[in-house]
């Protein structure tokens, strides 16, 4: 168990740099999910850690300890793969014995934790098959079984539910943080689905491009966001942005006049911004029929979803996403406004894309 | 493994009847050699009046007799061990080190790689005979002074000359099969703890099975088959040296000859039977679904 503190890694594969200057630090026991679209240096990233990849500059540091130069096998880690890598030529059983072998446990030994372990993740009676011959649910748990057996310090997921159907990532990745906690072991997970960050992780870090936009707790990722990108990719649907103008004391927002949310007065008036970008999430929102105060717009489409409801509303052009309480229905063309919660807005300078109020960081 | 049910059916036909004249010489060649062997005159001009059927060359054969008079004698169990070493020799050599050449050439960056593997194709265009004078001159320069040492000698020389030939294409070969295996195994395998060469061992190797006894059959044949460069090295005579100098001799029944000669073919014909079945056989990766 321990703390992995990452000091400006920069990783360029030939002339093409997949990580540009990511400084992290994963406190001892903590679920730290790497959140970031396809090609983003995700992988790249925990490769590094593993040791797989040698940074082009920067250092690693497990605890006090710099392992920037120290090879996989000697920085205890366990890895599970995005296509989890079992042995196809191995049972299960010695698919999780196999770095035990390794190590040169005695026989009893290894025996007696593949046990252990295949009890904990509900495969003992899976240890006598090959990888080939079990579902996918039940491989992503040898997997994982595997990178456990070792006792590593630090567990690093890739993707591991990505092979899995929506049912069976819902359960396993409850269970899969119950582990972590239960075990108490310092975890990075990568994932491109904003849902699972938000649910198992203890703090975000959302990656661009080989960058890292904002590390956070999910309410700070996904209620404050620093980057309209992070706006933008976490949520389901995600934050609304609209290009708005700075008209003191109102923002003129496609034709409709909204006051600055009260937060933002002085900062609007300090920064002295003209062109911002108004964000805000669906719930945060509510949506009346006819005109008022707000804006307004028509109903271009109605997507009912159980308990909660889309409707997509066109302003002047512009189109944004609020959820309807349950029971009540649009129809298409109608005329409604879109009233926003004001402690909820997200203003972001144009240019940047940043949020106002990290504009000076 | 099951091909698209859907696909057309009109020129199946015709492919393969073209396939089945195509291989017709060589299936008739190799009919009429192993009928021949059981007759006591050769059938090879076709007419069905000179089949008289016998065992008899078969059991001269395994008798050790060459000639039907009796008269000259040979261990045909002798010459058949003599192949069955040369071949099995070229086929260890050859796979034993194309396995860890192609895992070097396929997986580990060091300097002077890709030269190298222009150079193994290089290797490969010289055909053996156009070497054979160099490799002659290099057999006479370390031919052994003691005469127990020689027989020896010249099996270790052919084997190595021979497997020699084969190594830069099968070396290719086996990079071909090591590069086709993702990644991750290995990756898997060095943060499970393992040295290179463990992982070559324990996971590399048994994933690409199929592709190791490709490799190591083709240079079984290769061994088994040679005739210039056994006949050049090797101090003792292989069932190739053995039937081709016979073959012209007066003295040697052909029907007999013919019977040796099915020996001589048989691996081959095994081989080619069993290959279907054992280049298709492979692993169902990692993933499912
Ligand atoms: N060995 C490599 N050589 C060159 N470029 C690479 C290499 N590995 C990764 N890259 C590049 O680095 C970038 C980041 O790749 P990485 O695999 O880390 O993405 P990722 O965030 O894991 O994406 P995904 O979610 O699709 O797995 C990509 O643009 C990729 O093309
Ligand atoms: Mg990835």
């Amino acid at each position: 168990m321990v703390k992995v503190i990452l000091d400006n890694i920069t990783k360029r594969f030939d002339d093409f740099a997949a990580l540009k200057g990511v400084t992290l630090e994963i406190t001892d026991k903590e679920f730290m999910a790497l959140l970031g679209p396809s090609g983003s240096g995700k992988s790249t990233l925990l490769y590094t850690i593993a040791g797989i990849y040698r940074p082009t500059s920067g250092r690693i540091y497990f605890d006090d300890r710099d392992v920037t130069d120290v090879p996989p096998k000697d920085r205890n880690v366990g890895l599970v793969f995005q296509n989890w890598a079992l042995y196809p030529h191995m049972k299960v059983f010695d698919n999780i014995a196999f770095p035990l072998e390794l190590r040169k446990f005695p026989k009893e030994e290894i025996a007696k934790k593949v046990k252990e372990v295949a009890e904990m993740l509900r495969i003992e009676t899976l240890l006598n098959r090959y990888p080939w011959q079990l579902s996918g649910g039940q491989q992503q748990r040898v997997a994982i079984a595997r990178a456990l057996v070792k006792e590593p310090d630090v567990l690093l997921l890739d993707e591991p539910l990505s092979n899995l159907d929506a049912l069976l990532r819902l359960e396993v990745r409850a269970e899969l943080k119950r582990l972590q906690k239960e075990l108490g072991i310092t975890a990075v997970y990568v994932t491109h689905d904003q849902a699972e960050a938000l649910a198992m992780a203890d703090r975000i870090a959302v990656i661009k491009e080989g960058e890292i936009l904002q590390v956070g707790d999910p309410d700070e990722v996904y209620y404050k966001p620093k980057y309209r990108f992070v706006g933008g990719f976490l949520g389901s649907p995600p934050m609304n942005f609209l290009d708005a103008e700075v008209q003191d004391p109102y923002l003129d927002v496609y034709g409709n006049r909204i006051l600055i949310p009260i937060q933002y007065r002085e900062l609007v008036k300090k920064l002295g911004v003209r062109k911002v970008i108004l964000g805000f999430r669906p719930h945060d929102a509510e949506v009346v029929r006819g005109v008022a105060e707000g804006l307004v717009g028509t109903v271009y489409s109605f997507e009912p979803l159980g308990r909660e409801q889309i409707v997509t509303v066109s302003v002047n052009g512009a189109s944004l996403k609020v959820f309807a309480p349950e029971g009540e229905h649009f129809t298409f063309g109608e005329q409604v406004t879109v009233k926003l919660r004001e402690d909820r807005i997200i203003l972001f300078d144009k240019k940047t894309e940043k949020a106002l109020e990290f504009l000076e960081e | 493994m099951k091909d698209v049910e859907t696909r057309p059916k009109r020129y199946e036909r015709v492919i393969i009847l073209a396939l089945l004249l195509a291989s017709l010489p060589l299936i008739l060649g190799f009919s009429l050699l192993t009928i021949s062997s059981l007759s006591t005159n050769m059938v090879t001009n076709l007419d069905p009046d000179s089949f008289h059927s016998t065992l008899e060359n078969w059991i001269n054969l395994f008798k050790g007799k060459i000639a039907t008079t009796g008269g000259i004698r040979v261990n045909i169990w002798r010459i058949t061990l003599n192949t069955l070493v040369v071949a099995l020799g070229v086929a260890g050599v050859v796979t034993g080190i194309s396995a860890l050449a192609g895992y070097s050439l396929s997986r580990i960056d060091f300097r002077g790689r890709k030269i190298l593997m222009v150079l193994l194709l290089i290797l490969h265009a010289f055909p053996g005979v156009a070497l054979i004078v160099g490799v002659y001159l290099l057999y006479r320069l370390t031919f052994p002074q003691s005469h127990d040492l020689v027989g020896l000698y010249s099996f270790i020389y052919v084997i190595l000359a021979r497997a020699a030939l084969e190594i830069p294409m099968s070396i290719w070969l086996m990079k071909g099969f090591f590069d086709t295996i993702p990644w991750e195994f290995e990756w898997s395998g060095i943060i499970d703890g393992a040295s290179r060469i463990t992982v070559w061992r324990k996971i590399m190797l048994p994933l690409i099975k199929p592709g190791v006894l490709a490799v190591a059959l083709f240079a079984f044949l290769a061994g088994w088959q040679d005739i210039i460069y056994v006949r050049t090295f090797l101090i003792h005579p292989t069932l190739a040296t053995f039937i081709e100098a016979n073959i012209e001799a007066e003295y040697s029944h052909m029907p007999l000859i013919a019977a040796a000669g099915t020996v001589y073919l048989l691996p081959t014909i095994i081989f080619f039977i069993t290959a279907q079945q054992l280049l298709l056989q492979s692993y169902s990766g990692g993933i499912k679904g």
